[in-house]
Order: C-alpha cells, then structure tokens, then sequence
C-alpha cells in the first residue's frame, strides 16, 4: 500500500511538474529560428479561407530563401481550428506551450479569435493582423495585437459615399447578415447616409443560414432600391442574386470586400456577380505590381496546386508588416524589441493599404479599394486607396 | 406583389414538402426520423455535379445515373448501419442516423471540398416567363411543383392500393404481425430506404439549384421540411406537402411584412398546431394498446 501511495505521488509530481513546463513554454526564438504560427480552417464549412494560413507561410518561405531575418529563420506553425473557437484554444494553447511561439499571424474567424485574445495577451505573445475587422480586438487598446483589417463600419461608409456621389444613386437599400459583421456594414452606411440627410429605403436581416430570400429581396424591389448593398457571406449573396434574377430585380448590388474573390463568386452565381462593386481590401491577385509579381513566381515555385486567389495573397498581406517590423529590430530579438518596432510602424504598404501603427492606435488603417467584376470574372478598380474621413475611432485618438 | 409572394412560397413550400416525403417515408414504416436525410441528399447532388462537371455528360444521362446511386445509397445505409442493430429501441436507430449523417458529411467534405460550388441544373431559376403583367415564374418552380404533385399523387396510390405499399404501412404499425403475414421485412425496409433516398435527392438538386452547392448546405432545408412533416404529419404524405406548402406560404407574407421574424415565424405557426393535434393536421392519431 505504501508503494503504491509512494508511486502515485511521484506519478502527480511528474505531471505537475510537466504542466508548469509546458505553461511556462519556450522563448519562441533562438539564434537559428523564430516560431511564428496561425490558426486557420483547413478542413469543414470554412475550409475555403484556409487558404489565408497557407498565404502566409508562402511569404515566410521566400524570407527564408533570402537568408531570413538577421540570421534568424521562420519556423511556421499552421493549426487546423475547424473555424471552431474551442478548437482554436485548444491548438493555440497546444502551440504556445509546446512549441513556444514567438508570435501569431492572421488568424481566420471572429469568434476564433476572440476566444483567444485574453489568453494570448496573459502569455505576452503578439499577435498581428487577425484576418477579420472587430472592433473589441484594438478598442481599448491591447499592447500585443496589431490590426490592419479595415474595420467593416468605414467600408461601408466609404462605399456608400461613392454610391451617392459617384452613382449618384437616391435610394439605397440593405441586406445584412443578423451579427456583428452585418450591423457593422449597417452601421457604416448610415452613419454616411446620416452625413448627407438621407435615409436607407429598406434595411433587411437574413440569418446566415437561410436558404430562401425571395420575401427579402421582393421587398428591395419594391421599395424601388436601385442601389442594393449586401453585407452577407457568400452564399447568401448567390441566393440572393439568384432570388432576383428570378423575380426580375435588377439593382446595382454592392458588397464588402468579405466577397472580392471575382472568379469564385461568378462560379456559385452562374455569371451573375458581373458587375457587382466591392470594397478591395488588398490588391487584385492578377494585377501588374512589383510585390505582386513576386510573389506570383513564388506561388507557382513553391505551391503550384494553389489558387492564387484574394484569400491566399490576404495571407501574404497580413505577414508583411510583421515581417517588417522583425527586420527593423535587427539582431538582438525580444518580444518588447519587436512590440517597440511595431508601433513604431509608419506608412508601411505591401499589398494593403498604408498601415500605421502607435502605442495608442493598433488599428492601423480605415482605407479600402473600390473594385467591379468585370468580364470573366476581371477585376476593374473604380477608385483607389481611400480613407474614411468619417472613422469614429480616429477622432478618438 | 402578393401573386409574386404567393408564387415564391408555394415554389420553396413544394421543395420543403418534396424532401419532407422523403423523412415521412421511412417514418411510416418504421417509426424512425432519418436525421441522415439531408446528407444522402447532398452526397447524392455531389454524384450528379460530379458525372456533369467531370465527365461532361448531359444532364438527361447524369440525372437517371444520380436515381440511380441515390437508390443503392439509400439500401447501402440500411443495409450496412441499421440492419446490423440488434434489438435497437427507435432512440438507437436515431443516433444511428446522425452517426451516418456525420460520416456522409465528412465524406463529402474530402472528396468535394468545402468551397461553394454552383450545381448546372437543368431548369434554370434565372430563366422566367411572364405569365401575366409584372408576374414572373421560372423554370425551377414550374419543374419543383409539377415533381411534387406527381411524386405525392403517385406515393398516395402507391401507399393505399399496391401490395407493396400496404405492406409497408403494416410494417410500420407492427413489425411482428407483419411477419407472421409473410412480408419479408427487411426487404420492405430495403425498399423504403431506397424510395426515401431517391425522392431524397430529386429535392437536394432543387435546392442546390436555387442556392449552393456545398457539405452544408441540406442543413437548414433539413429542417424546415422535417418541422413542415410534423405540421402536415408524419404519416400522411399528402399531408406533408400540404404542410411544406404552409410553410412555405407563411414565411414568405411574413418574411414580407417582418423580415426579422421570418426565420421563426412558421416555427411558431406549428408549434401553435401541433399543440392542437399533435399528430399533424392531416395524420391518423394510432393509439397503442399496452
């Protein structure tokens, strides 16, 4: 009996000194090698954007072949989260605390990672743009996340600016998805509309799940909208193109940038996405650019079976100021070293907007694209880089 | 605008009704609700989208090819998941069910991927003829309610006047009697899973027509033709396209007046009729001598 008693105390050290371990974690560098990492869906409803995770991995891999960072290589952690929040605190946890993670990138989902915010925080990991626009990431402000999603209020205002002047469209209606995406876009276009005296002619919910619109989209046309905005995810938007084209409705549709992948969207509508305009958060994939160029050739060297499409090169663009701000750090490498650099990021632009961080503002832009679907699912771009003068948290600063 | 209202409703209410066939079936027969339903639907739509889009086949070939896999699928499931149950009480064959639901799932999902996927059907939602000033009707609606009202007429006769369907409604009110009457129970259950696959999967393509193809996406269809089931009632199968229809109608005027509440609002019109008859309104109410 003493033996057993004696065993199963050693037993219960063992473990508990292995959890203090594990909490404690690595440092998440060392001199070969800074362990970077992002949750993301690569299997289940959201597999589609588990492209974002495999993007970034792509701009780590061209580091690495330039030699790294000050002698330092990227080592990357890609963690399947299912789009499940309790998965993603359990790979999040799994990799801060078995492998030592120096910092997080991107990071698809809302509730994701909100479910991981505090814990990150607590453990002093830095965490650059998470790949989705809330407002509770950076208001107040976390010293350790960095976001550079506009957020979805100023897109919206921005787009409904150019509908009104541009378009000079007079009645504007609204679908929105009933959660906090849509009544953010919701909230934007109003608070634009409200700057001209003038008012929405229909705002309409749909749950992300409904399958049959007809009654919403019956009651846009006959408010007589010629201007209809969706802030909706993509399939709601094929159902609701669909529902029109059915009963005759032949609005000029507008959307976030949550739905600019052009060629994906005219496939689930049949070509009926031609002519819609979206808010651009980075730049079309086929455009002429340097930074584009590059990491074109890339693409097709090291993962030729991708699609090189907006959700793969929003990867890359959510790594490229981290990347930056670890090159400006220069060799002596410490989480406040690179906190230090990061907000002291001035008018750096990849493939985004221009993105400026301080210690009191880690929102780091209000800007968007404005972009149509053209012929063959082809990208126009009606209006370059544009901010929102009407940005609420700016005029907090 | 209401004749428009009206068209829509009874046009998702006939497909709700269509695919609640398809739960009531297996229902009648043994007591059963089949929580697999929407993903033999769905798996059975990704086997036509697969022969369209792969093998460039037309439809009039890929459709009979996709009846035909939804049929075998159908007696596959029966077969391997629920004949092997032993003594299972009507709560095992519904956990059953929901297990074959995840695995047909996750199956897709490897397979096909999860990216949305526009399903080439053969009559188009975007194709309308104006049948009278400012009235619209397409194609789908026109094919998705002449299928229902064949499909329901066709079963109704089926279940009230042959051999077949006489012994599958005595299956479903006892298996043992049936038995000892010399109907090969197992074959009738073989059949019922075939048919409830293949009406099964005739909806799933309409609804994957007017939405999108993807693992998901018989969820939500699932559920509103298995509540427009219960409102019809589960054994009655004009009943339940009756119900679909109902459904239908009241979520789109309501969905019309308040949009906010159309997610709920037929949820709550049932809920109000089941307290009143509890079996539907159209079902026989069998009570069981113990």
């Amino acid at each position: 009996m003493k033996k057993v008693f004696i065993a199963s105390m050693i037993v219960c050290a063992v473990l508990v000194g292995s959890f203090f371990v594990f909490a404690a974690g690595k440092p998440g560098f060392d001199n070969k090698e800074i362990r970077i990492a992002q949750w993301g869906p690569q299997t289940g409803p959201a597999a589609p954007w588990g492209s974002v995770a495999r993007g970034s991995g792509l701009l780590f891999q061209i580091v690495n072949d330039e030699g790294g960072i000050h002698g330092r290589k990227i080592k990357y952690f890609i963690r399947d989260d299912q789009y499940n929040p309790a998965q993603t605190k359990a790979v999040v946890k799994e990799l801060v605390e078995r492998e030592g993670i120096f910092a997080f990138v991107g990071g698809v989902g809302a509730a994701c990672g909100m479910a991981v915010k505090d814990y990150l925080a607590q453990n002093k990991i830095i965490w650059v743009s998470p790949s989705t626009a809330i407002e509770e990431y950076v208001f107040p402000v976390n010293p350790y996340l960095f976001a550079m999603y506009t957020l979805y209020d100023d897109e919206a205002s921005i787009l409904t600016k150019y509908t009104v002047e541009k378009l000079k469209a007079k009645k504007i209606g609204f679908l929105y998805q009933n959660d906090a995406y849509g009544k953010s876009g919701l909230k934007g276009c109003k608070a634009r509309l409200n700057a001209y005296k003038m008012k929405l002619v229909e705002e309409i919910s749909v749950e992300p799940g409904e399958k049959d619109l007809s009654s919403q989209i019956l009651r846009l046309k006959n408010a007589g909208a010629e201007v209809a905005v969706l802030w909706v995810n993509p399939t709601s938007a094929a159902i609701a193109l669909k529902t029109a084209a059915t009963i005759g409705y032949k609005p000029q549709w507008i959307s976030s940038n949550t739905l600019m992948d052009f060629p994906l969207m005219n496939k689930i509508t049949g070509g009926l996405w031609e002519g819609v305009i979206t808010g651009g958060l980075g730049l079309p994939t086929h455009v002429d650019h340097p930074l584009m160029n590059k990491y074109r050739a890339a693409a097709k060297k090291y993962a030729p079976e991708e699609r090189f499409g907006v959700f793969y090169t929003a990867g890359i663009m959510f790594a490229e100021p981290l990347v930056d701000a670890l090159k400006r750090v220069g060799p002596k490498l410490s989480t406040e070293a690179l906190l230090k650099q990061l907000n002291a990021t001035k008018n750096f632009q990849g493939l985004g907007a221009v993105v400026n961080w301080s210690p009191t503002v880690h929102q780091g832009t209000d800007s968007i694209q404005i972009l149509k679907c053209g012929p063959n699912s082809s990208y126009i771009t009606l209006q370059d880089w544009t901010s929102n003068e009407l940005a609420t948290w700016k005029k907090k600063k | 605008m209401f004749e428009m209202l009206l068209i829509e409703g009874i046009a998702i209410g006939a497909c709700y009704g269509l695919f609640g066939v398809a739960v009531a079936i297996i229902y009648k027969t043994s007591d059963v609700i089949n929580f697999a339903q929407g993903e033999m639907g769905m798996v059975a739509t990704f086997v036509a989208y697969h022969i369209l889009t792969v093998y460039n086949v037309p439809f009039w070939i890929a459709f009979p090819a996709t009846l035909v896999f939804a049929i075998l699928l159908g007696m596959a499931i029966e077969f391997c998941f629920l004949r092997p149950a032993k003594d299972p009480t009507v709560l095992g064959l519904l956990i059953i069910t929901l297990g074959a639901e995840m695995l047909l799932m996750g199956l897709a999902g490897w397979k096909w991927g999860a990216e949305q996927k526009d399903f080439p059907f053969l009559l188009s939602v975007t194709k309308t003829h104006e049948i009278m000033p400012g009235l619209l009707i397409n194609e789908w609606t026109i094919g998705v309610f002449t299928l229902t009202i064949i499909i329901m007429i066709s079963l109704f006769l089926f279940f009230r006047y042959s051999k077949l369907g006489i012994a599958m409604r005595a299956t479903q009110q006892n298996v043992n009697a049936a038995k000892i009457m010399g109907i090969k129970v197992e074959r009738v259950f073989s059949i019922t899973w075939a048919m409830s696959s293949l009406i099964g999967a005739i909806a799933a393509m309409f609804f994957a027509a007017r939405s999108v193809l993807d693992p998901n996406f018989m969820m939500e269809p699932f559920m509103r033709a298995f509540a427009a089931a219960v409102l019809g009632g589960l054994t009655s199968i004009p009943g339940v396209v009756i119900g679909g229809l109902i459904m239908g109608i009241t979520e789109n005027f309501f969905g019309y007046a308040w949009p906010e509440w159309k997610p709920i609002v037929a949820f709550v019109v049932i809920i109000l009729i089941i307290t009143v008859r509890p079996s539907g309104l159209f079902s026989k109410h069998y009570v069981k001598k113990v």
